[in-house]
This record gives structure tokens, C-alpha cells and sequence, in this order.
């Protein structure tokens, strides 16, 4: 048993070296845009930190694994519900004018560990 | 549409001048603009909850229908960065002296000091932070009617105690919670429910050394969560004359869910140092030796599978679990270690999710132990739980 206990420790150190970036992408045409799926689960959002430029259109397509969650960013007006499992996708968009930390958060009720629901958007200026 | 925000007024008064000093330090939010209409403000107060009913036929035994869990929670945010989270339940749906019936439990009772996503500050009563469940423990987000015995003699869910202490997040999905809360009372251990018994639930809790907890876990991959968990603490306190008793519980964990997949497996560990010395001291106290081991140990793993998924009328998932449990697996000098109490569980069965708040939940239970004596009874169970 103490073999497997150090098995699954070294399954969750070694899941330090995969971390997934958010999927994004970029066009011309007037400002820049980039698009992140964030998954919402009880009590996470994957990814749980998207950066961006100032200036940038942010597309964030919002679908949850489990019951419904809310999304929202403290200081923004944005807030959002997110449907439960297998019904749709919520889309926002975000376009920050200032380089700063933007903490979102889960703003609907979801169980014990709702609390644990927060991210950040790491917003930098162009160089 | 275009809308300039500014930032937000924080009252900060009320709070003593450290934590005063710590929110006013930390990052505030930055200006914003977006092109999202107006959303309503949020509600600064939240109710929800979860219920949970179990029909339970144990072999040779009358089946018995216990509404078990009735949980109400409770929020309420006083700002961006102060909030409070409470959750009541009702066990078995009856209350009567010396809780013969029923409990009525206080599980959660916090205020949470958001200052940064790396460092937060939370006090009041806590769940410990230590295995799947204890922290995860909605009706539907688990499979089987009851929770695995791992997670009840081991890990003694739901596990709380009144308790300070600090969580975050570090990097892209490293986060932490690290508390100092009452200890457990070794004088409660048995050897057939391990240290659930030893539980002070806040209640007047003795706090002569505080037992540190804490979890490390990594969900920076869609669907993975792996952590490791641990907590350690001195619960001799009840004897006269008082002697250290140190305990130290351990925990490994990893659970993935991919599309209709999901495996989890857990192992968790108590070592009782100075078992043999407890063992006499209860007997003295109590005229009952309880045979408590230096060590008890437990694991499961957990298979499951959605056969049907995003159908008009619900899911349906199907799962196997089995279980190790053993709370007599390394016992003291001149101590035998009973059998009965070496447990193996095989079970199986199905979730119905008419929407994903909802589970109605059917398995059967095959219990094996080591005494040749003393059989395992086997179990059908039916529940259904839902959240709202």
C-alpha cells in the first residue's frame, strides 16, 4: 500500500510538468482578439489563469462539467450564468484598458467548496 | 456598448487592524471595460442546499428508509473580499437528547478574507481539507448511496472543527489550505469506527495544542484533480493525568473525469503513536480495553462510466468501487488485532441523473472480512439526493 501511496503522490507531482495553456488565437483587422474555453467543475475553473494584453478583445466561452456555476469578474460588469452539464456554452467578452490582475469568480452558489472558485486574468501591455 | 468601470468602495472598518492593513495592501481591481451589457448586481446573500434519502436493506436484516442528510447553506458577502459561508444539517431527520436519533451539525461557519489569489485568510468552523470527499460531498457529484468506508472510519467525513488558517492558489492550478483547528479525541477512537468518533465538531472544543491540517492539490488539467493531504495533532488531552497522544493522518488522492469517464482512487493513513499507553488509559477510564492499533490504513478505487449522456430525459452512469479498510493493521506490543475489522468491499451500482442536480442511485454492496467467525453482512441500497 505504501507503494501505491507514493504512486499517487508522484502522479500529482508529475501533473506539474503538463499544465495546458488556454487555446487562443489572433487576427488583424482592427484590435487584437483571443479566445479561452474555461471549464467550470466543482470547485475549479480550468484554466484558472488566462493572460492577455491590454487592449485585446477577450472572447471566454464558459461550459460547466457538472450543476450551474456563475462567472463573474470583480470590477468588471461582467457576470454571467453558466447552464448546467451538456446545456450550452456562455460567451463573454472582455476587453481591459489597464494592465492589473482581474479576479474572476464563480457568483453562483455551488456547493461546500464554492469559495475555492476564483481565477485570475493576467492582463500586460503590449512591448 | 462601452462601459467604464471604477473601483469599488471597501469598508474595512469593523475588522481588526491587521487584517484592516493586509486588504488594504493587496491588489485592487483594476479599471475595466468590456462589451457585455450590464449584468443585475450580484445578491450579497445565498441559499442553497442539498438533501439526501438512503433505503439501506442490510442481508438478514428489515430494509430501514432514512432521510439522512437535510443541509441548508448560507452566504453572505459583505464586499468583493469579505464573505461568510455556513452550512447547517439535519441527520437523520429527528433530533433527541444524546443523539440517539438524530444531529443537527454546524459543518461550516466561516469568513473568508479574499486579499489575493495566492494568499487568502479564513476563520470560523472549517471542513479539514483532507481526501475527495470531505470537502466534495454534494449527493450528486459521488457515486453509491453511501460515501466509501474509507472516507467514514479513515477520513471520518464529514470532518470539521472550529479552526484559522490560510488557503490560495499558486501558479496555474497549484492550490493549498493549511488551518490550525481543535485536535481529535483519542479517547472517542474504537476499533470498528477508527477515529470517526473523535470528532469535537466545535463543539466546546478542548484547544490545549491546536492540530495543524493542511492539502496540497494540483487542477490545472481539465477534469484532474490530485492532491495530498495530511493532518497532525496531539489528542491525549481528555486523560488525567494528561499524556501526548500524537496522531498523524496522511492522504493521497486522484480523481479524473473526462466526457462520460471518471476514475478516482484514494489512500489514506492514521498512525497512533503510544497506542498501547492509550489503550490502558481507556481501559482505566472506562473498564473497556479498545484495542486501538498503532496504525489503520484504507484505499479504494473507483470506476465509472456514463452510458448514457446528454440524453432529453438525463444521464445515466454506471460504476464499481472497491474498497480496502483496515483499522487494525498494525497493532501495539502484546495487542492481537481482530479480524472483523479487516474489511473489503466490492460495490456496484448506477446513478440516474434526471438533470444534474439530481441522482437517484441503486448498488449493491459485497462485504468481506477477515474473521472466520463473525460474518460481513452484504447491503442494497436505493437513494436519491439532489441540490439545488
Amino acid at each position: 500500500m505504501t507503494r501505491v501511496f507514493l504512486l499517487l503522490a508522484g502522479l500529482g507531482l508529475a501533473s506539474l510538468t503538463t499544465g495546458v495553456a488556454p487555446s487562443r488565437a489572433q487576427s488583424a483587422g482592427g484590435g487584437a482578439k483571443q479566445t479561452v474555453d474555461i471549464i467550470a467543475e466543482r470547485f475549479s475553473f480550468t484554466p484558472s489563469e488566462v493572460k492577455t494584453r491590454t487592449g485585446t478583445t477577450l472572447t471566454i466561452r464558459l461550459t460547466s462539467d457538472d450543476t450551474a456555476h456563475g462567472f463573474r469578474i470583480i470590477g468588471s460588469n461582467v457576470n454571467v450564468e453558466i447552464p448546467k452539464r451538456s446545456r450550452g456554452t456562455t460567451t463573454v467578452t472582455f476587453t481591459p484598458e489597464k494592465a492589473g490582475r482581474y479576479t474572476f469568480e464563480c457568483s453562483q452558489l455551488c456547493g461546500a467548496g464554492h469559495s475555492f472558485m476564483r481565477g485570475e486574468i493576467v492582463v500586460e501591455d503590449p512591448k | 456598448m462601452e462601459l467604464v468601470l471604477t473601483n469599488q468602495n471597501y469598508c474595512f472598518g469593523r475588522y481588526a487592524a491587521a487584517l484592516v492593513a493586509a486588504l488594504v495592501l493587496a491588489p485592487r481591481p483594476a479599471s475595466a471595460q468590456d462589451t457585455v451589457p450590464p449584468s443585475p448586481p450580484m445578491s450579497s446573500t445565498g441559499l442553497s442546499g442539498y438533501m439526501d434519502l438512503h433505503y439501506t436493506k442490510l442481508e438478514d436484516q428489515d430494509g430501514e428508509l432514512d432521510f439522512h442528510r437535510f443541509v441548508l447553506l448560507v452566504t453572505h458577502q459583505f464586499s468583493d473580499r469579505i464573505r461568510f459561508v455556513s452550512e447547517l444539517e439535519l441527520e437523520h431527520a429527528f433530533v433527541e437528547g444524546l443523539e440517539e436519533a438524530g444531529e443537527v451539525e454546524l459543518e461550516q461557519a466561516y469568513l473568508d478574507f479574499l486579499l489575493n489569489r495566492r494568499f487568502n485568510l479564513r476563520a470560523g468552523m472549517l471542513l479539514m481539507p483532507v481526501g475527495i470527499v470531505n470537502e466534495r460531498h454534494e449527493p450528486p457529484m459521488y457515486y453509491g448511496v453511501e460515501r466509501p468506508m474509507v472516507d467514514t472510519v479513515i477520513i471520518p467525513t464529514t470532518w470539521f472543527e472550529a479552526g484559522a488558517g490560510v488557503h490560495g492558489e499558486v501558479g496555474r492550478g497549484w492550490r493549498y489550505r493549511a488551518y490550525l483547528t481543535a485536535p481529535l479525541n483519542a479517547a472517542r477512537f474504537s476499533a470498528e469506527d477508527g477515529v470517526r468518533d473523535g470528532r469535537q465538531k466545535g463543539s466546546r472544543t478542548n484547544l490545549g495544542r491546536a492540530a495543524v491540517t493542511g492539502r496540497l492539490e494540483y487542477v490545472g488539467i481539465r477534469g484532474l484533480t490530485a492532491g495530498t493531504s495530511f493532518w497532525t495533532g496531539k489528542s491525549g488531552f481528555e486523560f488525567r493525568p494528561r499524556f501526548d497522544v500524537p496522531v498523524h493522518i496522511t492522504e493521497a488522492d486522484v480523481r479524473y473525469a473526462r466526457n462520460r469517464f471518471e476514475g478516482r482512487a484514494q489512500l489514506a493513513q492514521v498512525a497512533i503513536s503510544g497506542a498501547g499507553d492509550l489503550n490502558d488509559a481507556v481501559a482505566r477510564t472506562t473498564g473497556v480495553n479498545p484495542n486501538l492499533p498503532r496504525t489503520m490504513r484504507g484505499g479504494y478505487a473507483e470506476l465509472s462510466y456514463r452510458v448514457v449522456s446528454g440524453a432529453r430525459f438525463g444521464d445515466i452512469g454506471t460504476f464499481v468501487r472497491y474498497e480496502d479498510v483496515d483499522t487494525q493493521a498494525r497493532m501495539p506490543p502484546g495487542a492481537v488485532a481482530l479480524p472483523e475489522f479487516d474489511r473489503r468491499f466490492w460495490v456496484m451500482g448506477a446513478t440516474y441523473w434526471p438533470e444534474p442536480d439530481i441522482a437517484i442511485k441503486v448498488d449493491y454492496v459485497h462485504q468481506t472480512n477477515k474473521s472466520s467467525v463473525i460474518k460481513a453482512p452484504n447491503a442494497f441500497n436505493i437513494g436519491i439526493g439532489w441540490w439545488f
